[in-house]
């Protein structure tokens, strides 16, 4: 992404930020605050910082026409109680407080890193100023929640308070201590892999006979899809009376089994890719790390088409979705044509591989003349 | 596999079925090794010499023509195969020139580039290669900073100018592949030795195993085959005597069954 139109200064600021954040950040609404017609640039931005599952906004102000001064950081209409420089309470609060102001004082526009640092401290006293709101509700099965959980690492808590909604306490749990990266051979991630278990708790139901269960709902980082897809995995249910500290090791053995089976299963489909082979030739590009699709060259004839397998994270449970595509008809829309996604056909997990790529082999033997006709009907081959 | 013989390992020195199915390829068992492949940045050249304008074998249709045909079927293939491929287009007459600079994976920005194609109407005279690997080899830099790799894809028309180029011995930046359309041979031209210039300027310059296809039967077909055949990505190929695709789709019980087909494969074509 480039930043055209903001001073170098400020450039250099936000390309580091964005990318040396630890999560991914975004950027919107860049404006410029200064006059227009005096040239000076784009100065102010938004920044939606991930914090617990969810975004934070807060707007940058720079001013153009000040360059040496640090930025002015606003923050959302919700936390309007949110003043990092004048946080007053437990001990070593005096600590955050004291490097906030050494950020701001010491600031040195040339130094690229210094927007980085300035947020992530900001985020880091964002994080304390949560987890107290949080411990002052007056709740007692919260209060108890959280001192089971607090000695957890990395647990972020958002406290939500809108005129019309109820008030909400939000958990946001990182589960597993497992350095799932490092068990993918090849692994492209640049960011560690997380799941987590969002756990949201309505707040103020004092007179409740048994406390309900709150709302839970497994989150992971995007590129985890990849090798393990969490809208797969049954969450344990939350009997009567349990709590997250019950709760939790439970979920969470039962996650570990499931992303080591996950990881297993990508030699199975790389060695399914390799069985295709002596049929169906050697691939023309396939997934080398997570095994999730292979395109082949195939022939009917003189009709030269493509074979796409598409391979889900339940393969073999799940057969490969299989696609043909022409290599020779296009539409005069400059579209090239396809077969829709097939999916039904002959096929058992409990074959041997070799049986799996004949029978697919058979089927598409006799597919493809569906599909040459289906190509010739709407144009002719050259 | 090409018909054309050369000196060297590419290709076989008798006349073969183009359409090649050799039953044993792949040169050994094919292993789908757990290593990173790179997204593709590929530079498609096309030689818009006047004889781009000679006639396919289909009347009205000249190889510009299915050139650009066969260019679109490829980035359609290939953005399926792989969204992130990305494309920039040159030309070549006397020496190179850029026709779209910036890499893209919009189908439309190659459909628009596409559009742009236009022969000269005056012979080039030479073919100068050097230009164009000048600049594929600026743009390698910057795809490898990106953690990308850089593919030139020639399309030759030329059946008597022998293109040259000179080039540091070691400097491998960038995979060359070649489609090479000519003329059948005759008194007049000479498209073997255009071929081999073709191959050395190959195998001198390309990092990853580069192929050359080549035709001189003016069909649109086979074009579109061997343009197919060049959407293997250059980390993943085995080295072009070892090639075994396309392989047919036939049942053993039905192999003598092809009804569907108006035009039977054989060698002539």
């Amino acid at each position: 992404m480039s930043f055209d139109g903001f001073p170098p200064f400020i450039s250099a600021q936000l390309h580091y930020l964005l990318n040396h954040f630890p999560d991914k950040i975004k950027v919107e609404q860049v404006v410029s605050g200064g006059n227009k017609s005096y040239g000076v640039g784009l100065d102010r931005f938004t920044l939606l910082i991930p914090y617990c599952l969810d975004y934070i906004k807060w707007d940058v102000i720079y001013n153009a026409e000040f360059p040496l001064a640090p930025p002015d950081i606003i923050f959302g209409p919700e936390d309007e109680d949110f003043h990092p420089l004048h946080m007053t309470g437990a001990e070593g609060e005096g600590d955050l407080k004291s490097l906030t102001r050494n950020i701001l004082s010491d600031w040195n526009n040339k130094d690229p890193t210094r927007l980085l640092a300035l947020i992530q401290e900001m985020r880091d006293q964002y994080m304390s100023y949560q987890r107290k709101r949080v411990g002052e509700v007056d709740d007692d099965r919260l209060k108890f929640e959280i001192s089971t959980i607090c000695s957890r690492e990395g647990i972020e808590m958002h406290i939500s308070s809108g005129a019309e909604k109820p008030e909400e306490v939000k958990f946001a749990v990182p589960l597993m201590d497992m350095n799932i990266n490092k068990m993918v051979h090849g692994c492209p991630w640049r960011h560690p892999q997380k799941i987590y278990l969002q756990v949201i708790y309505p707040v103020g139901r004092k007179y409740a006979s048994t406390p309900s269960a709150p709302r839970l709902k497994l989150m992971s980082t995007i590129e985890l899809r990849a090798l393990f897809s969490i809208d797969d995995v049954k969450l344990p249910s939350w009997l009567d009376g349990m709590c997250m500290a019950e709760y939790l090791p439970h979920l969470e053995e039962s996650l570990q089994k499931q992303v080591l089976e996950a990881v297993s299963l990508i030699d199975i489909r790389r060695c399914f890719i390799e069985a295709l082979t002596p049929l169906f030739g050697r691939p023309l590009e396939a997934d080398p790390v997570f095994c999730r699709k292979a395109t082949f060259l195939a022939s009917s004839g003189s009709f030269v088409f493509l074979v796409h397998f598409l391979f889900s994270t339940q393969f073999p449970k799940q057969q490969p979705a299989l696609m043909l595509q022409s290599s020779q008809h296009i539409s005069p829309q400059g579209v090239p044509k396809k077969s829709p996604l097939l999916t039904e056909y002959p096929w058992s997990p409990r074959w041997e591989v070799s049986q799996m790529s004949e029978r697919i082999f058979d089927f598409l033997a006799d597919e493809s003349l569906n599909f040459k006709r289906f190509c010739n009907e709407s144009q002719p081959q050259h | 596999m090409s018909s054309m013989p050369k000196e060297g390992h590419r290709g076989k020195t008798k006349m073969e079925d183009i359409e090649g199915d050799a039953s044993v390829g792949g040169g050994g068992r094919y292993t789908l090794k757990p290593t990173r492949i790179s997204n593709e940045d590929i530079i498609i050249c096309v030689d818009v010499d006047a004889e781009s304008l000679v006639e396919m074998k289909t009347a009205g249709i000249t190889r510009l023509d299915s050139i650009k045909q066969a260019i679109l079927l490829f980035v359609n293939s290939k953005l399926s195969i792989n969204p992130d491929h990305r494309f920039a287009f040159a030309t070549l007459s006397k020496s190179a020139s850029w026709l779209r600079k910036e890499f893209s994976s919009d189908v439309e920005s190659a459909i628009g580039a596409v559009r742009a194609l236009s022969a000269t109407t005056v012979s080039s005279g030479q073919a100068d290669l050097t230009s164009l690997f000048r600049l594929a080899a600026y743009e390698a830099k910057k795809s490898r900073a990106q953690n990308r790799i850089l593919r030139l894809i020639l399309i030759y028309c030329r059946s008597s100018v022998r293109p040259h180029h000179q080039w540091p011995v070691n400097q491998k930046l960038f995979t060359l592949d070649v489609m090479y359309l000519h003329d059948k041979p005759g008194p007049d031209n000479c498209p073997q030795a255009v071929y081999d210039a073709l191959v050395d300027a190959l195998e001198h310059v390309s990092e990853y195993e580069g192929y050359i296809h080549e035709s001189g039967h003016g069909l649109p077909r086979t074009l579109f085959r061997f343009m197919s055949m060049l959407l293997s990505h250059p980390q993943q190929r085995c080295p072009q005597d070892d090639c075994d695709i396309p392989k047919p789709l036939m049942k053993k019980s039905a192999e003598s069954a092809n009804g569907e087909d108006n035009v039977h494969v054989s060698p002539s074509q």
